[in-house]
């Protein structure tokens, strides 16, 4: 459970600032973002695609952003805008952070090894991909990885099972299941086609019968 | 038995449009991977039902299968050798409506490669053209 360090990113003030204008930066390899919070003015930037995507394959949240000539300014990855088909990325959220300052985050769940339950004919689900999580912004984990391989057919690894790194408290209820391995769904083979109803009932109107009955 | 509403406020619909892409729906939420559609249109009960079978027979009774998608429109129809006029047609199926990005099954459990293998035989049955997708890297909120 590696947690995350500190990469300093270059940026450049942004001065024209609308869709025209961003869709014009990410043509040229620049990627719209914007800085705030502690209750200072924010400051819209463009930052290098390449920069976004290398922090976006680390799992790195906590950066310095160079913006211009002004002195880093420690910040958290607050949220990634993707496009519809999830394969650009279209504008960054920074916010500003102290080392001492507690955020509230999702961290990714990364399952190991293979569980025994499987070659009892289990099936592996995992209900719950990523942990929301309070803990400090410089110690925030890439991924929370749980070992399954011990995991019987029927059992599961709820959140309060979960070795977590000093400091950092789920935010979710502890009884939550993270993975189990449940017992495969029996097949079901239609013995007798019992055909059902062909249109849905409509709302407010009577059944046919009920209508006639009427006149 | 294809899906279908189990009630309705009104027994059809009017055609109406596919227009923008899917701004909901469009990231893989339960399982691993996901077969995302590229384009739009109306994806028949049938479909769908085509899809899961598809993937049952190749999964057998591995990992799960999330189908995103639910026919929620009534298409309607007019019988053939008939002439115009006389009303709407009646209900002749039921349909989901994909926006370009929607993500339609979702299959967890089972490794990348047959996921892929999954998805791409589901992908033969769908009336237009789709792509594999993985789980987006959770880094933001």
């Amino acid at each position: 459970m590696a947690t995350s360090t500190t990469t300093t990113i270059m940026a450049k003030l942004r001065t024209d600032l609308g869709s025209h204008a961003a869709r014009k930066s990410r043509r040229q390899g620049q990627l719209p973002a914007v800085i705030y919070g502690h209750k200072i003015e924010p400051i819209h930037i463009l930052v290098k695609q390449e920069d976004v995507w290398s922090l976006i394959r680390r799992g790195e949240r906590v950066v310095d952003v160079c913006v211009d000539n002004r002195p880093p300014e420690k910040c958290f990855v607050r949220d990634v805008q993707w496009d519809a088909f999830g394969k650009q990325v279209l504008h960054v959220d920074f916010v500003r952070i102290r080392t001492d300052e507690r955020v509230r985050t999702t961290v990714p769940i990364h399952i190991r090894g293979t569980p025994v339950g499987l070659q009892a004919g289990g099936v592996l689900q995992q209900p719950l991909h990523s942990l929301e999580v309070e803990c400090l912004a410089v110690n925030v984990p890439e991924a929370i990885r749980v070992n399954v391989a011990d995991l019987q057919l029927g059992q599961a690894i709820h959140v309060r099972d979960l070795k977590l790194p000093e400091g950092v408290i789920p935010l979710v209820d502890p009884e939550a299941v993270v993975v189990q391995v449940a017992a495969p769904k029996a097949e079901v083979t239609p013995t007798e086609v019992t055909p059902g109803p062909t249109e849905p009932e409509v709302i407010g109107r009577r059944p046919a019968k009920e209508e006639e009955e009427a006149e | 038995m294809p899906l279908m509403p189990k009630r309705v406020k009104y027994r059809k619909s009017q055609r109406g449009r596919v227009r923008g892409n899917a701004c909901r729906g469009n990231q893989v939420a339960f399982g691993e991977y996901g077969l995302q559609a590229l384009e739009g249109g109306w994806l028949s009960a049938q479909c769908i039902e085509a899809g899961r079978i598809t993937a049952s027979h190749f999964l057998r009774g591995e990992g799960r299968l999330f189908i995103r998608v639910f026919p929620h429109k009534p298409i309607s129809a007019k019988p053939a050798e008939t002439r115009m006029g006389k009303g709407k047609g009646e209900p002749e199926y039921w349909a989901a409506v994909v926006k370009p990005g929607t993500i339609i099954y979702e299959v967890g459990g089972v490794p990348e490669e047959a996921a892929r293998e999954c998805l791409a035989r589901i992908a033969h049955k769908m009336p237009f053209k789709c792509r594999f997708v993985t789980r987006r890297p959770s880094i933001g909120g």
